[in-house]
């Protein structure tokens, strides 16, 4: 592995009476070379901290970090050979554009033409031609970002670090920029390190995503197993809408989960953890919920809808299911009303569970 | 790391011993921390010079004047001075200074803040024209010597007073009240230092959010009501620090009570005359601390209660620029009446003192004469020069310690942090005599105890330099410390050798001989150009060069102190030799001045060796470092504790550093101010592209505080020459000031003459702001305006 995390514990001093407070607590994972690796988590849960770990602009309490083998206790942060993306983009103010792109050039004192000739190849791939001679302060937000992004991938770093880069960028932006990190990461390979709060741009960016909560590793996982396998409620209820159905298992046969909810009776997804007689949640996306027709017996929920909402593409239920309310999100199709019965059928293929907290 | 991995098991096994585990947590947590610093030279190095400037300058001076009150000069402790408070024969005096100088106090602050808030509001509310014009001339006070409106007064209002005298015709005898006395001190204070509290409250109203009282507004509130409810508690933190640091200001102000206090005695000036008149310094120490007592409750009151109960600081937001004006007339036009009419007094006030500098004798031959300035050229050129040379080249001293230790309290953290960032200010917050009266005491003799500490300080962070094992650091640093106090010990005389610090040693070090200061210095060259000529086989690669060069220019420094004498001798001969009035005296000041540069105190050059060599001595080969480090080591001790180190009274060094710590705390503030706004990811950002402190500080962090730092080096300027307090008591007759000799022609008479000095000081702070602007603008395109968010 390209850079290991080995056991990394951070503590910062707490206010007052709270004592010491762990950022980062106990966390262990390795990263591949070339691999873009995104750390998704609510605010405060230790992503930043870990990345500025990563950085060495914080120091770990215990722990250690490798880098090809090497560890990396003992490296000044501007020997790590690490470049960052920050959030504010942190461009040099009083410098231009070309200048702030060949900053880390000039530290590394390369002969002029060189720094032009590498500055001018990063300016055409990430869309800067001609702003060479612009200041920092006349340039729109996402230019800027796109400098921060060049200024970094210039000196072609071991590893590139991005801190929530795109989040002070408008929707539109923010997209159209997610594709371009991706595509110039991919043309480079660059072994990249993403820190973000935002679900969709993880999915959309990473090779594996580690989710944090509360300074600890939530899930690792490719974007597929995070979002279609959450393991537990934290990571199904942060990435994406769920649905958790309170459910006693009955037996577990060639991966199927049989299960009772209230009088329902019904077969999921098992997983290796699973056994029986275990009280579990079932995991269901409100999109895969369907209404079912009257004709269909199999794997059947059956319920009042108490609100619909027109969204558009698609309409919102509020369904209640015994004293659970679920969310249903169907296609248009034929609209129903709050009061009506209606009957819901849970594909057990994309419904799994998950531990009862 | 080990330590507190194990810890956490122990902790979870003996719940009870909580207190000692958060102390011994701490402790590991700082030694950690400690270590970290260590790891990165430029910031070890940056807190190391940081406290040892402080500690020397600051603290150590003020603790000497603290324990001094309590000791006669023969060392024998002794209440007396205090005692007097309560002794039947003074009681009555003494209570009576106390009562005027709280008095003053009071009546200063109130009248201060309250002519300061009239025209901070006239300024940001009321709309007043020529709004530039109105803050030229209100700062104008700031940058005349302390004692500028004193002399106005008494030219004005005074005995024979162009007011009193000549419009009221007013005849004083005994008995009649004049412009001395309380009531003329605190006339003169307030308008010499109303400015401060314009400042402060100015800048605080133009941060009161418009939609605040716009919001009240709405509601239905009534604008007296909404000013009442509203602004004025808004701005109650700030009056309230303005009013403090008024108290402060006007209890340590001296010039205006000796010009204008007649048979009124204040603290400030009780003190001054203990010391310059009855030359008691156990006196001026005692009456000190009675003076540092309110002095130091109302700087912390400031500093941790006043500023945590700010309100608008918080937020810190500049407004969109839409200020809301005043728009009753009345209000409006009482406040801009009020205004001007303050206004044109200080015109008056300065008007009066330039025509008073061109009056042959002022209210009994008011014929145009141009002779007090010829006089002043003819017997205080040489002060006119010393000063401005030495208050320059303290501009730059404050300022470089100002950012370094702004940058540390803002940027990194560090164990003592604090400490530093209290201290700092201190050193400018204490009256000015207190601090006279500690620099006597402290460098009348070498401060070992100070030497010794910065000495062991700055030393680790050599032989860290030199090997990272610890056992090997320390036997190097005893080697080295011991071959450097014998080389020392040649220098030493007889008496030094019975009397001095390493007295004890004599049994094993009379053998060595006692050596000429040439010879001495000799030695040191020749150790340092061997050490130099050994880099060249012992350091490799592009090092060799700079190691090369850096050790051959320390000797060449260290030697420079003997040579300059060849040439500025010369000089001064060659100077008395010339024709005219002025020539002569320039051109031995001048000389004198190369000589100044040369020579430092060999304790300091000792210090900035050992920073030197630390850097230095990384680069040599491993098994060479070892003995380059000794020897260099030898040499920095030997420097550090040549003769009597530090013992700096009568020298010029003094004065620079007495300078420097009066306009430390603005330099920082100004610092931490424009640091605070640059966000620390434009510095992490380039640290992570490579760039090492020090590259990061230069190229990325100081061009965005430039503008800030250059409106501090005006400040300091102007400061070092304005100040009298703190320098009256180092001021020789070899490095006159300027401040302390308009003093004494005030006190023999000489008000033209003083008149005239004062406007050249106040020319020569003008011309020097309107220079460093110039400069600045050419050098640094400051002005032109840049963003300091990062995007």
């Amino acid at each position: 592995m390209y850079l290991t995390l080995d056991h990394i514990t951070k503590k910062f001093p707490g206010r007052g009476q709270e004592g010491i407070v762990a950022a980062v607590d106990d966390l262990s994972l390795e990263i591949g070379k070339g691999e873009f690796f995104t750390f998704l988590g609510p605010s405060g849960c230790g992503k930043t901290t870990t990345l500025r770990l990563i950085a060495g602009f914080e120091f770990p309490t215990s722990g250690h970090i490798l880098l090809d083998g090497a560890q990396l206790e003992q490296v000044p942060p501007n020997k790590r050979d690490m470049a960052m993306v920050f959030q504010s983009y942190a461009i040099f103010p009083h410098l231009s554009v070309f200048e702030n792109i060949a900053y880390g050039l000039r530290i590394k004192k390369l002969p002029s033409d060189e720094i032009r000739r590498r500055v001018g190849q990063i300016m055409a791939q990430t869309k800067l031609d001609g702003l060479e001679n612009r200041m920092p302060n006349q340039m729109s937000g996402g230019q800027q970002q796109r400098v921060s992004l060049a200024r970094a991938l210039v000196i072609e770093p071991k590893v590139l670090l991005f801190d929530e880069p795109l989040s002070n960028l408008d929707a539109k932006l923010r997209e159209e920029m997610r594709f371009e990190i991706r595509d110039l990461q991919h043309r480079l390979n660059i072994t990249s390190i993403y820190v973000t709060h935002d679900q969709e741009e993880a999915l959309a960016l990473s090779d594996r995503i580690a989710i944090m909560n509360k300074g600890k590793l939530a899930q690792l996982g490719t974007p597929e197993e995070i979002y279609e396998r959450p393991r537990s409620k934290f990571v199904a209820d942060f990435i994406g809408l769920a649905n958790f159905l309170p459910a006693q298992v009955q037996t577990i046969q060639d991966g199927r989960a049989f299960v009772r909810v209230g009088a329902h009776s019904l077969q999921v997804t098992a997983l290796p953890n699973n056994t029986a007689g275990q009280a579990a949640l079932i995991f269901v996306r409100p999109g895969d919920l369907e209404i079912a027709a009257e004709t269909e017996r199999e794997n059947i929920l059956e319920g009042k809808i108490i609100k619909a909402t027109y969204l558009g593409e698609k309409i919102d239920y509020r369904v209640r299911v015994d004293e659970t309310e679920l969310r249903v999100q169907a296609a248009k199709g034929a609209r129903r009303a709050a009061g009506e019965a209606v009957r819901l059928y849970l594909p057990p293929e994309r419904a799994h569970l998950i531990d009862a907290e | 790391m080990h330590a507190a991995h194990t810890h956490h098991f122990m902790s979870a096994s003996l719940p009870i011993s909580t207190s000692a585990r958060a102390t011994s947590a701490s402790l590991a947590r700082r030694m950690r921390e400690f270590r970290l610093i260590a790891r990165d030279p430029v910031l070890l190095v940056g807190v190391l010079v940081a406290s040892a400037f402080i500690l020397t300058f600051i603290v150590w001076p003020l603790w000497r004047v603290i324990v001094q009150g309590f000791f006669t000069p023969a060392g024998e402790f002794s209440l007396q001075y205090f005692a007097r408070y309560f002794e039947p024969s003074y009681a009555r005096a003494y209570w009576d200074i106390l009562g005027w100088t709280l008095e003053m106090g009071i009546l200063t602050a109130l009248g201060s803040t309250a002519l300061g808030f009239l025209f901070a509001y006239t300024v940001v509310r009321c709309d007043i024209p020529f709004k530039g014009l109105v803050h030229a001339l209100t700062l104008l006070p700031t940058i005349s010597p302390p004692f500028a409106i004193a002399l106005a007064a008494i030219l004005l209002f005074g005995r024979s007073g162009f007011v009193t005298r000549d419009l009221l015709g007013m005849r004083f005898g005994p008995g009649i009240n004049d412009i001395y006395g309380l009531d003329g001190i605190i006339f003169c204070q307030i308008i010499t230092y109303f400015a401060i509290t314009y400042l402060i409250l100015r800048g605080l109203l133009e941060r009161i959010d418009p939609s605040m009282e716009e919001a009240a507004l709405s509601l239905g509130a009534s604008k007296w009501h909404i000013f009442r409810t509203v602004t004025l508690p808004l701005m109650t933190p700030g009056i309230a620090a303005a009013f403090l640091l008024m108290f402060v200001e006007s209890l340590a102000d001296l010039g205006n009570p000796i010009l204008i206090g007649g048979n009124i005695t204040v603290l400030s000036t009780q003190i001054w005359i203990a010391v310059n008149g009855e030359h008691d310094l156990q006196k001026g120490a005692a009456l000190s601390l009675v003076l540092l007592i309110p002095t130091l409750t109302v700087f912390v009151l400031q500093r941790y209660w006043v500023s945590r109960r700010s309100y608008i600081a918080v937020t810190g937001k500049p407004t969109s620029g839409a200020a809301t004006f005043v728009k009753e007339p009345f209000v409006r036009w009482t406040f801009i009446t009020l205004t001007t009419l303050t206004l044109l007094l200080i015109i008056a006030l300065y008007a009066t003192i330039f025509i008073g500098s061109i009056t042959k004798l002022w209210g009994i031959n008011n014929s145009l004469d141009l002779s007090h300035y010829e006089a002043v050229f003819k017997r205080g050129l040489e002060a006119i020069l010393d000063t401005t040379f030495l208050a320059a080249l303290a501009t730059p001293l404050a300022g470089i310690a100002g950012v370094v230790i702004a940058f540390l309290v803002v940027r990194k953290t560090f164990s003592g942090k604090e400490a530093v960032d209290f201290m700092s200010n201190l050193g400018g917050a204490v009256p000015g005599t207190i601090l006279g009266i500690g620099y006597i005491l402290a460098f009348i003799r070498a401060p070992m105890f100070v030497v010794a500490i910065v000495y062991v300080a700055l030393a680790y962070f050599f032989v860290s330099a030199v090997t990272p094992k610890t056992n090997l650091r320390w036997l190097i640093f005893g080697i080295g410390s011991l071959i450097g106090i014998a080389l020392a010990w040649l220098s030493y005389d007889e008496k030094l050798r019975t009397t001095g610090a390493f007295n004890s040693l004599s049994g094993g070090l009379t053998w060595l001989p006692t050596l000429e200061p040439t010879q001495w210095l000799y030695l040191g060259v020749g150790i340092l150009l061997t050490l130099a000529l050994a880099s060249l086989v012992f350091v490799e690669g592009k090092a060799k060069q700079r190691v090369f060069l850096l050790l051959v220019f320390m000797a060449l420094y260290l030697l420079s102190r003997e040579l300059v004498l060849w040439v500025t001798e010369p000089i001064a001969v060659w100077g008395r030799k010339q024709g005219g009035d002025y020539l002569p005296a320039v051109i031995t000041t001048i000389a004198s001045w190369i000589a100044l540069v040369f020579q430092p105190p060999l304790a300091i050059l000792g210090f900035t060796y050992l920073v030197l060599g630390g850097f230095i001595v990384g680069m040599w080969r491993a098994r060479a470092r070892l003995g380059a480090g000794v020897i260099l080591l030898a040499v920095c001790c030997a420097l550090t504790f040549y003769g009597e180190p530090l013992a700096l009274v009568g020298s010029a060094y003094i004065v620079l550093a007495a300078y420097a710590v009066r306009s430390l705390p603005a330099t920082v503030r100004a610092s931490v101010a424009s640091l605070q706004q640059i966000d620390p990811a434009i510095e992490e950002a380039s640290t992570s592209l490579g760039g090492d402190a020090q590259h990061t500080f230069r190229r990325v962090t100081l061009p965005l505080i430039l503008p800030a730092f250059i409106a501090g080096l005006i400040f300091s300027f102007a400061r070092h020459m304005t100040s009298l307090s703190a320098i009256i008591f180092l001021t020789t007759p070899k490095w006159p000031i300027l401040t302390a000799l308009i003093l004494s022609e005030v006190e023999q008479g000489g008000l033209s003459l003083a008149a005239a000095y004062s406007i050249v000081l106040i020319v020569i702070v003008l011309a020097a702001i309107g220079l460093l602007y110039l400069w600045a603008g050419r050098a640094f395109r400051v002005g032109s305006e840049i963003t300091m968010g990062g995007g």
